[in-house]
């Protein structure tokens, strides 16, 4: 109320003072800092060429300044959100996921591998500070390429085939990146919810540079900053996925303003923002963005009693029904957008098990397939979400330009007596008294399978399909494990099967990575060992010993090093023809809702859409600075 | 005055009993008293007890629900694993009797679902033209009767191919009446298993402490003293957290019925060593002593039954707290998991605000809970009371 | 012995019992297997995100997370000797900076909730006590246990629950969410105050049916003693009879009562600040132990014990003063 209040009187004193302005009054936000020079005017501090994001033709409406988004955190490591929310990007998807330039003007590539960068003429950091080359050059050459600070040369994000990149600074407004091979990954990093980072801003943080600064005044930064060292001071104070430094200029649509601890945290409107409406207002059109941290278990109830303004964090599909009450007695309304998951809950055998017997038997695809064919999923979404998602394979969604629904419907039809027979065929037609099937060593098909032991829904897919399995005669245990240590037991082989999301992002274009559908990291459950043997370059783990997967990370590494969008077509189908073929992973039902809570004055947030990690950063892509509150409403 | 002695050299005029004599009669009366003592003090102690009225109602409530722990299958409608995905989140149906103003017995009317895609929420609507009786000693959903024996008999059963759910059913169709009689056989004995090894821990260590004092006193009450000064709930969870998954759910129940004794036992220890300070003063443990009786004799055989009925009191007390430790180490996530089901896990189930807005009869668990804290409670009360019948 | 010596000797078996402690601690925050950043990975793939490798490796060996178990004990307590308790992995602070305001938030909250049980506990136990076996006395013992046999965290959600829908009290945390982080001022005093009687209640209610029980246990056996007798005898009224002896000596069980109360206090309000999402050290504490936020969790836990072992000492030396045969036990005169 107060603040609405406050709102209300800055209006009206903009109202009375602004009126000798031009057409493009400045956001009331800031009227008094720029009536006192604090500030420059609203014209003086955007770039020569904002970037103006055509709201009309998005079918949004352009709508005003002003407002306070309040939401909800689960903990205070969940301020993350507001960057990735924010998604001001060098290089961003647009919402049909297309690359586009954001913070800067263009850029071009030439051959898949050099990447020239133009920066925007005038635009500034949020203190005020130019935004240019630079603060590139000061990051790479004083940081990435540091000996002390990274010992072993730039992070791997920046490596490819081995090497990192020659960096130019060719003017104030124009830096460029060069490999020696196609980096076709050096895009989506970009545009990725946490962006590869290839600028910081330099005049802030060279006085705590020895090569820029006074050794004494970084002496007492580090005792102030309770760090060890120079490092250390600079990895805390330019930390900007998690935005803890209120002091630390950034290119963000709103910047922080509390330093941690805190049980609220309050982002302000960055004065500096590159992106403008089609009327030249100045985006964000909100004010102020508060979190507040709560209690995750309490987010669903908080959000019902009208104490967030837009909600995602911490809801899930289950509380849709208390949300929808909700609308009759507060003014929220409540949306169901579409989680990019290829699946909501798969069943993943571990083909890398440490049991002799059980390995053999996960590494029969007849044994996959079966399992997969005796899921009825019909009875999954009828029981748990209400016929609304979609029963399919573990894969993409038909969002995707990739998609094929041969794809989707690969064994995922129920179809127990052919998966009986498909049993039969891979050597587990012994059965004991009670009609359980028993492996070739004899031993019952006893399948303890693993769930991290967070969500009920995991348990209770896992009941149903304890009994669609019993039906084939194979018996499964459902077991909730730590959820720290799944991943040092699917690793070392003590999972048979486990349970978990399905594809993280399932509505990739062929420019994003397929390293999801091959053995490219260790905390991939169907295959640990590969995964680890591919990132560690075969120091660890086990190379593939099925020739199927070992054409995965062949074609993988032709993704790698593709200097065409034609030829990472090529790839990805034949990565997913492999994967729905060989079922690794067995999915039940993908397209499910996750519900989206706002308050009935906001405006511009679609009424649908994709929600994730990557690549929608989860609102990102959808533009929350351009969100407004109606005050009419 | 007469002098009452007889002259020198008469014989004293005396009278002498006729009767036969016993020279052992006074042992016999000593050894008739004390057996009469020995005997009555529990009888004494009893007589005590029955004044506790809620104490005895309370008695008798226990009893009937151990009881009923043992047939669980038998009195549960469901068998543990039914689920009915035709009636999910249903409201626990209403017993009638009578049907139009006809007595018909005890039945329930049949139920429509609908599913209001609206509000994403499953709504049901009682049928009054479908009258489905209850059926007694009948046959239903078939079950291992102890894990060991097939069979299917129930004391009551739906109508044959309809729902019978008195208190309702939760997110996958189960039926809550029947998940709350599977608990409480978790729920029950996870207190009394509990309360043994805190007991058999109590006893030694406090019985150690008092009756030695000195160093290993002191060293026992450090440690008493240790486990005392940290929360309870980090503990648990240390312990919970080392449990390892691979076990199986009856492991994991024995693991957890001895972390819960565990952590208790400091209390009990406590109140054995201050008793054990006032006791072992008395004359006949000095007795004993002298007679060569070793410590190990001398606490079990004569201190610990002096007060053996204050350390019944007090583990009837204990008790509740472990109940309610099981339910608040599943509310945490540790503890009990799925598929075993114990009234802590049917409340953490119910824990969100989701529940109690829209589906209330989930919580329902909540009053065999209450209902058996009390009488544990009052059950101690009564005994603590009865415990010095002489008082 | 002489009541200083008694209080020097009690202070100085306070340090093995710090160092048992101090172990102890230890092995509960080493014990579950995995450590934090094991747990973080895992949280973030849960929900498909990715987490900054090269920053954990290099906190990794920071921390010493390559050493053996013995090692980190020693880097740790050492620590803690000149004032360094470690680094919160979740918070990327030091433990010092992390707690904040919400110590203040937990010893209000565990001074208002002792003195509710007290406020409670009081009457009824005494009147328990002169009136046994009575209706009222069954009464007021099933009010006082209705406390204890309601899980917390039920009767925790279901009054707020309920508060919200009535009084219109905003779901969980201290105080309406506008007052976070703002400075104290009556608005905020009463927006606490509002929230406050929730936790109050459940945490409070759960200690007062012991101490119902205490009472009344302690003023029947006083009661039944010879000059109670004597004076009842000589017609005594039996109010100022009450008052006089028998309530006075039942009284040494509230000193002695503090050291046992404080952690019983703090662990049932863990659960119910849990639920409730309070903004006091509760939550913090159990959050770090489950995310294995070490550091944190271990001082945090030591902390806490600490103050216990205090609460202890004070109690003891306060018993010890108030009653001389006290601290004439303890010795076998064997």
């Amino acid at each position: 109320m107060i603040t609405r209040r406050r709102t209300m009187a800055l209006m009206g004193a903009s109202l009375a003072t602004g009126l000798g302005h031009a057409v493009h009054a400045d956001t009331d936000y800031f009227a008094a800092r720029v009536a006192s020079g604090e500030l420059p005017d609203m014209a003086a501090r955007l770039p020569v060429n904002p970037r103006v994001v055509n709201l009309a033709a998005m079918g949004r409406e352009p709508g005003q300044s002003g407002g306070t988004i309040r939401t909800l955190i689960g903990g205070q490591r969940d301020i993350r959100y507001m960057p990735i929310n924010g998604y001001a990007r060098l290089v961003g998807y647009d919402m049909a996921l297309n690359l586009q330039a954001d913070i800067l003007a263009s850029f071009e590539v030439v051959e898949g591998r050099i990447y020239t960068l133009h920066l925007r003429e005038g635009h500034r950091w949020s203190d005020g500070n130019p935004f240019t080359a630079e603060d590139f050059r000061f990051f790479w050459e004083d940081i990435a390429t540091n000996t002390d600070f990274y010992p072993d040369g730039p992070p791997t994000d920046y490596i490819v085939g081995g090497k990192p990149p020659t960096f130019e600074l060719i003017d104030p407004l124009t830096v460029r990146f060069s490999w020696d091979s196609p980096s076709p990954e050096f895009l989506p990093k970009l545009a990725a919810p946490v962006g590869l980072r290839l600028m910081v801003p330099s005049t802030y943080l060279k006085p705590f540079h020895p090569k820029y600064g006074d050794a004494d005044a970084i002496a007492a930064a580090v005792v102030a900053q309770k760090v060890d060292d120079w490092i250390a001071l600079l990895q805390k104070l330019a930390r900007s996925n998690r935005p803890e430094n209120p002091d630390l200029p950034s290119l963000e649509p709103w910047v922080p303003r509390t330093s941690p601890p805190a049980e609220q945290f309050v982002f302000e409107r960055n004065p500096y923002f590159h992106r403008v409406d089609e009327n030249g207002v100045q985006l964000p059109y909100i004010d102020r963005y508060v979190m507040n941290v709560s209690t995750a278990d309490l987010i669903p109830a908080k959000t019902a009693t009208g104490e967030s303004d837009l909600q995602f964090v911490g809801l899930d599909f289950t509380d849709f029904t208390l949300l929808k009450q909700a609308e009759d007695i507060h003014p929220v309304r409540v949306a169901l957008w579409k989680r990019i998951q290829g699946s909501r809950v798969a069943l993943i055998p571990n083909l890398n098990c440490a049991d002799d017997g059980w390995r053999s038997v996960m590494q029969d695809v007849r044994v996959r397939r079966a399992m997969s064919l005796a899921v009825d999923r019909d009875e999954i979404n009828a029981a748990l979400f209400y016929g609304l998602a979609v029963p399919s394979a573990n894969t993409l969604l038909p969002e995707s330009p990739l998609f094929k629904p041969e794809y989707a419907a690969a064994y995922s039809s129920y179809d127990p007596d052919t998966a009986n027979r498909l049993l039969d065929e891979a050597g587990l037609d012994k059965r004991d008294a009670a009609g359980l099937r028993l492996l070739p060593d004899g031993r019952p098909t006893n399948i303890i399978v693993e769930s991290s032991g967070e969500s009920t829904l995991e348990t209770d897919v896992l009941e149903l399909i304890r009994d669609h399995f019993r039906r084939i005669g194979l018996a499964i245990f459902p077991r909730s494990s730590e959820r720290d240590v799944f991943r040092s037991r699917a690793l070392g082989g003590q999972i048979v099967m486990s349970v978990f999301n399905g594809l993280d992002n399932a509505v990739a274009t062929a420019d994003m990575s397929p390293s999801e559908l091959a053995p490219t990291i260790d905390d991939q459950l169907q295959w640990p060992l590969w995964g680890s043997y591919f990132l560690s370059n075969g120091t660890q783990g086990k190379a593939p010993d099925l020739p199927q997967v070992q054409r995965l990370v062949d074609l993988f590494y032709a993704w790698q090093t593709s200097a065409s969008t034609e030829a990472r077509t090529a790839i990805w189908t034949e990565m997913l023809e492999i994967n729905a073929d060989q079922m690794y992973t067995i999915g039940t039902v993908n397209g499910s809702l996750q519900p989206v809570v706002a308050a009935n004055w906001l405006r511009n947030l679609p009424d649908d859409g994709l929600i994730g990690y990557d690549p929608t950063s989860y609102l990102g892509i959808y533009l929350p600075d351009t969100f407004w509150k109606d005050a009419a409403s | 005055m007469i002098s009452p002695l007889p002259g020198p050299g008469d014989p004293m005029t005396h009278y002498v009993s006729t009767a036969p004599f016993d020279p052992n009669s006074m042992a016999q009366h000593v050894e008739q008293q004390s057996a009469n003592m020995t005997t009555s003090q529990w009888r004494l102690m009893w007589w005590k007890f029955k004044r506790h009225r809620l104490a005895v109602v309370s008695l008798v409530f226990l009893i009937v629900m151990y009881v009923s722990i043992i047939i669980a299958e038998l009195l549960a409608p469901y068998a543990l694993e039914s689920r009915n995905l035709n009636a999910i989140y249903a409201p626990p149906q209403q017993v009638h009797l009578f049907d139009e103003g006809q007595f018909v017995g005890p039945f329930v009317y049949g139920r429509n679902m609908t599913l209001d895609l609206k509000t994403l929420q499953r709504i049901y609507v009682d049928d009054p033209a479908e009258v489905n009786k209850l059926r007694f000693f009948c046959r239903g959903d078939t079950y291992l009767f102890w894990g060991l024996v097939a069979a299917d008999w129930h004391l009551v059963c739906p109508a044959k191919g309809e729902d019978l759910f008195l208190l309702g059913t939760d997110r996958l169709g189960r039926d809550v009446l029947s998940r709350i009689i599977y608990g409480a056989r978790i729920s029950l004995t996870i207190g009394l298993f509990g309360v043994a090894v805190s007991f058999v821990l109590g006893i030694i260590v406090g019985g150690l402490a008092g009756y030695h004092g000195g160093w290993i006193d002191i060293a026992l009450t450090r440690v008493t003293e240790v486990l005392q000064s940290i929360p309870s709930i980090p503990l648990w969870l240390a312990l919970a957290a080392v449990i390892p998954i691979t076990w199986s759910p009856l492991l994991v129940y024995l693991g957890i019925t001895l972390i819960l004794g565990l952590l208790d036992w400091t209390g009990l220890a406590r109140a054995v060593r201050s008793k054990l300070f006032s006791l072992r003063e008395e004359d006949y443990v000095t007795a004993a002593q002298v007679m060569g009786a070793g410590s190990a004799r001398i606490i079990g055989r004569h201190l610990i039954p002096g007060f053996m009925s204050h350390l019944i009191a007090s583990a009837a007390l204990t008790v509740p707290g472990m109940i309610l430790g099981e339910t608040a180490l599943s509310f945490l996530g540790l503890g009990l998991r799925p598929p075993i089901t114990s009234w802590g896990i049917l409340l953490a189930e119910a824990r969100s605000v989701n529940i109690i807005a829209i589906y209330p009869w989930l919580l329902y668990p909540i009053v065999p809970v209450v209902l058996i804290i009390l009488a544990f409670n009052f059950l101690g009360d009564g005994l603590r009371d009865a415990a010095d019948p002489y008082q | 012995m002489n009541l200083w010596r008694y209080v020097i000797w009690r202070v100085l078996t306070m340090v093995p019992t710090l160092v048992l402690i101090s172990a102890l601690v230890f092995v509960i925050i080493e014990l579950p297997p995995g450590d934090y950043f094991e747990s973080y990975l895992a949280e973030l793939k849960a929900l498909g995100e990715t987490a900054d490798l090269a920053e954990i490796e290099q906190l990794r060996t920071r921390y010493h997370f390559d050493e053996p178990m013995p090692v980190r004990y020693l880097y740790w307590v050492g620590g803690m000797l000149h004032g360094d308790f470690g680094y919160s992995f979740e918070y990327r602070l030091p433990v010092s900076d992390v707690v904040g305001d919400r110590l203040w938030l937990t010893v209000m909250l565990s001074f208002v909730t002792i003195v509710f049980t007290w406020v409670i506990a009081f009457p009824i136990g005494i009147y328990s006590a002169t009136h046994q076996y009575s209706w009222g006395d069954y009464g007021l013992t099933l009010v006082g246990m209705i406390g204890i046999s309601v899980p917390n965290f039920v009767l925790a959600i279901v009054l707020m629950y309920f508060a919200n829908i009535w009084f219109g009290t905003s779901i969980g945390n201290l105080m309406d969410q506008k007052f976070l982080g703002q400075p104290m001022s009556w608005d905020k005093f009463t927006s606490i105050l509002d929230h406050l009687w929730i936790p109050v209640i459940i945490i409070g209610s759960a200690g007062t049916a012991g101490m119902i029980r205490r009472l009344r246990a302690n003023l029947l056996d006083e009661l039944r003693k010879q000059y109670v007798v004597t004076a009842r005898a000589k017609g005594m009224k039996s109010v100022p009879l009450l008052l006089k002896y028998p309530l006075r000596m039942s009284l040494n069980f509230f000193v002695s009562d503090i050291g046992s109360i404080l952690p019983s206090i703090i662990s049932g309000a863990e659960v119910v600040a849990i639920v409730l999402s309070l903004e006091t050290t509760g939550p913090m504490l159990i959050k770090a132990l489950q995310s294995q936020d070490m550091y944190l969790a271990g001082s945090f836990l030591m902390f806490l014990a600490f103050l216990t072992v205090i609460g202890m000492l004070v109690s003891d030396i306060a018993l010890a003063f108030l009653d001389p045969r006290i601290r004439l036990g303890g010795d076998s005169t064997k």
